[in-house]
């Protein structure tokens, strides 16, 4: 079987570079321990070996689709859907007093990744069950806990995220589905939705639906909009009936085909029923919780993916052979076979940059969820300090593991040649699945809005300062090794440019311009997003050259020293596209706010 | 019913195997461990099938350092009752298989399951010799095993053909391929397996009959050359003086 991730690379960054062991030490988390991670790390692979990559190629052939009513999905999943429920991915993260396992959000994540980088059609339906079951679980009443929780857990029933509708996008001010309160406490709901990932299939007995709608009366904007469970059957005693929703279509993308995207249509016949999870008005701020676990998890499946991506293109670059290395006399040795194309510098850039982004990436995605595991766990000023640190980096990773996925996949593809947009090689779907990651969950240029409008400025700059101290730790253990001074330098470099952009970019939003404060808000996440990586790398090169020093090796040595060149590599050919983007963001001149004549023509 | 689960701890199939300059020393750095697939998916899985079918209890051995606990609470986690730990550094067959022989003659397991071989020594001698010590019938490569009472029917692939034997408890039995179907351990079972008994017993002393001195790789294997289609030629002059095969 063709590689898809590495174990060693997965288990070097979660124990030796971020020290997840540290989680176990709390309360919450002391029923488990490496051991215990690792023969779950190896369930997960062994479950993603035999039952997720054999179909991932198929499930892209043979796409989900809308056949007369329902939605038909591919048959693999009749066994996979429930064996996600047994082997624990839904449950993992939960309260053991919900029926969870009380996993970090870390480790659960570093499972997860396992499984996506296998087959990346799979992980959301268990993923977005959990997300739904985890608000029911965390604002839902005692009786909807104990009526929906259960059965999701164990992914017999699966879970949706209902929040877009056609109108209404990215911004969900404009919703419209409505709640109309009826005589048994429920309400009547009515309304569409569309792009609903995982909405309806015939290998769950019910779906969970969790809705944003307005109860009639409610303030206008996001002020009046509330979160409603409204499973695809209701419960009536013992038994389901219909609920009134609707399957009306689905839609056909370009990518992640096995993934179901349907068109809902809830109270058609005035009969759909939804309960009232926590308080009125309150839903979009539920929803946020829930939405911070789907942003983390896009950014997981950007990071599965180009990482999936890279060891295709790796195993190619071993076996193609094309043309000769250019001898000292600037000629080519005829006489000699062809070499592999691995050996050519342009091929080799191209791969360092495929391991640089993904392995990077997977050091930003273990790190945000960590913090998350911190602020979950801490008191006081350090439970701050964690919630600060995973707000802001949770744009970052939605965002860098998406679009620099893309182009990372890209350059993948392009080492194949003309075989990477041929059908037969695995590349041109990773290069459609990834598409994807920057567009849902809200797209790049509302990530983007958030960290610069939101995060980088939340509570007098405190995450950027405490972001600041972090790297400050890094680039101290950095220059205790000659090796690594000159990278540190940079890194510092880096974090003094970003002080001047953000000194700048704000400016206009003290003077009250804040469309222009925001204008180049997407140039500012791919400036600050390429410096965190940039910080990770830093980090993963440190581990590395710390175990090669002290000898405490849990990896070969070569696969240190080349986590030493990738951050090499990081550092010369990624990190100095921020001096172009400062520059852009510093230019006084204005072109993109829109003015009374159009120009775009 | 009482069942036997012989484990031993091995070098992942994809390691990178080294040694140290002088020979003598296996390079672990890098090195994941895991259960050898032959114990874990075959053997231990029909132990958990039988005592499914008739009860009873099912229990590992292992002869190693504590290292292998890890390599052990996955036995318990996939569902054994409970595990036994020789704690021995052993560099031989024989005396895995005495200290195993030690600790299961006063047991009265029924089976004595173990691996057909383990995959990294493949020395496929564990499990002759631990029958031999304790005087048991043994059936090694077996890919069929069924009990009724004390009879157990068991059956092997032979050249052409398969195998049946008829034989009666106590035995020990080598599993191969086909056996069982591997059981992956869910969380709940990982998270269980910590409160289930492993037990760790100083070994019984006995002093080893063979001492390896030196281990090394085998010559590695030529790259692939490349031939223009056009020059024949230079085929023929390959085949004839470098690979000698014409
Ligand atoms: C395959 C798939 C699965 C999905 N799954 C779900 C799901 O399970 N549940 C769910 O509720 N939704 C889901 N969605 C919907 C998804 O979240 C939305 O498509 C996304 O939020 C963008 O909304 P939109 O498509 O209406 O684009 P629009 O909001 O119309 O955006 C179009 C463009 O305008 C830009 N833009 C919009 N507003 C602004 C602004 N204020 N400032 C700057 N730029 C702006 C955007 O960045 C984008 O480039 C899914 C979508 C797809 C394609």
């Amino acid at each position: 079987m063709a590689k898809y991730m590495s174990m060693e690379h997965l288990r070097y960054v979660l124990f030796d570079v971020m020290e997840g062991e540290q989680l176990f030490k709390f309360e919450r988390f002391q029923d488990h321990d490496k051991d215990s991670m690792n023969i779950f790390f190896d369930s997960i692979k062994d479950f993603s070996d035999q039952e997720l990559y054999p179909c991932f190629r198929e499930m892209d052939e043979q796409p989900a689709h809308y056949d007369n009513g329902k939605i038909v999905v591919h048959p693999a999943l009749e066994k996979i859907l429930p064996q996600t429920g047994e082997l624990g991915l839904v449950a993992a993260p939960f309260d053991y007093e919900d029926g969870g396992l009380q996993m970090p959000l870390t480790f659960h994540t570093a499972a997860m990744f396992i499984a996506e980088a296998a087959n990346n059609n799979v992980p959301g339906y268990p993923g977005l069950t959990g997300g739904a079951a985890n608000l029911i679980a965390t604002f839902g009443s005692k009786v909807l806990k104990e009526q929906y929780v259960p059965n999701m857990l164990t992914q017999e029933w699966g879970g949706t995220m209902c929040l877009t509708e056609p109108q209404a996008g990215s911004s969900l001010s404009d919703i419209t589905t409505t709640a109309t309160p009826s005589e048994n406490g429920s309400y009547k709901i009515k309304g569409q939705k569309i792009f609903i990932s995982g909405g309806d299939h015939e290998y769950s007995s019910n779906i969970i639906h969790l809705v944003l709608a307005r109860i009639d009366g409610a303030p206008a904007g996001t002020k009046g909009i509330s979160l409603f469970v409204v499973p695809k059957k209701r419960i009536n005693g013992d038994t389901l009936e219909n609920n009134d929703v609707l399957t009306a279509g689905d839609f056909q993308k370009m990518g992640q085909r096995g993934y179901c995207t349907t068109h809902l249509v809830f109270g058609e016949n005035d009969d759909c029923q939804g309960w009232l999870l926590g308080e009125a008005n309150f839903g979009l701020k539920y929803m946020f919780q829930m939405m911070n676990g789907a942003r983390i998890a896009v950014g997981r499946s950007g990071v599965a993916i180009s990482t999936a991506a890279y060891y295709a293109s790796l195993q190619y670059a071993n076996e193609r052979p094309q043309g000769r290395r250019l001898t000292n006399t600037g000629q080519k040795d005829l006489s000699q076979g062809q070499t592999l194309i691995i050996n050519h510098p342009d091929v080799r850039r191209m791969l360092f940059l495929q391991k640089a982004v993904a392995e990077g990436s997977l050091a930003l995605m273990l790190q945000t969820a960590l913090y998350h595991d911190l602020h979950m766990v801490s008191e006081g000023a350090e439970k701050e300090k964690y919630y600060f640190l995973e707000e802001l980096l949770t744009p970052i990773l939605k965002t860098y593991p998406a679009e620099m996925g893309q182009t990372s996949v890209s350059n993948g593809l392009q080492i194949l040649g003309g075989y990477g947009f041929c059908s037969e090689f695995v590349l041109q779907q990773y290069h459609r699945d990834i598409r994807i990651m920057s567009l849902y969950e809200g797209t790049t240029g509302i990530q983007s809005l958030d960290l610069l409008g939101r995060k980088v400025t939340m509570k007098g700059g405190k995450a950027m300062m405490l972001i600041g101290q972090e790297m400050g730790a890094t680039i101290n253990e950095a220059n205790t090794y000659d090796e690594l001074k000159p990278y540190a330098k940079k890194l510092s470099e880096q974090m003094h440019l970003t002080t001047k952009v953000v000194g700048f970019l704000t400016g206009f939003a003290q003077k009250g311009e804040f469309e222009r404060f925001l204008s180049d808000a997407t140039l500012f996440m791919d400036f600050f997003g390429t410096i965190v990586l940039g910080w990770q790398w830093l980090k993963l090169a440190t581990a590395a050259k710390k175990a090669l020093v002290t000898g405490d090796k849990t990896q070969t040595e070569e696969f240190f020293e080349s986590q030493i060149h990738t951050m090499k590599f990081f550092f010369k050919y990624e990190i100095p596209k921020t001096a172009g983007l400062a520059q852009s963001m510093m230019d006084t001149e204005v072109l993109t706010l829109k003015e009374e004549k159009e120009l775009i023509l | 019913m009482k069942f036997l689960v012989c484990v031993s701890k091995t070098p992942e199939t994809t390691a990178k195997i080294a040694f140290s300059g002088d020979g003598s020393q296996f390079e672990t750095s890098g090195v994941n461990y895991i259960m050898n697939p032959y114990d874990e998916w075959y053997a231990l899985v029909r132990a958990l099938e039988l005592k499914e079918l008739h009860g009873g209890s099912v229990t590992i051995i292992n002869v190693g350092p504590a290292s292998n606990d890890a390599v052990i609470r996955k036995g318990l986690a996939i569902g054994a009752d409970n595990a036994l730990r020789v704690n021995a550094e052993p560099n031989s067959s024989l005396y895995i298989a005495k200290q195993i022989a030690e600790h299961a003659k006063t047991e009265n397991y029924d089976v004595i399951f173990c691996g057909k071989e383990s995959i990294d020594y493949n020395g496929s001698e564990v499990g002759a010799m631990v029958a031999e010590l304790l005087d048991l019938p043994f059936i090694s490569f077996a890919n069929h095993l069924d009990l009724e009472g004390n009879l157990a029917t068991v059956s092997r692939d032979i050249e052409g053909g398969i195998e049946v034997a008829e034989v009666e408890t106590p035995i020990v039995v080598s599993a191969a391929k086909g056996m069982a179907e591997q059981r992956i351990p869910n969380m709940r079972g990982i998270m269980m397996a910590k409160r289930k008994p492993l037990s760790v017993v100083e070994p019984f002393d006995f002093a080893d009959l063979s001492v390896p001195v030196h281990f090394q790789l085998p010559p590695e294997k030529g790259g692939c050359v490349y031939v223009d289609g056009e020059n024949m030629d230079e085929l023929v002059r390959l085949l004839h003086q470098e690979a000698k095969v014409i």
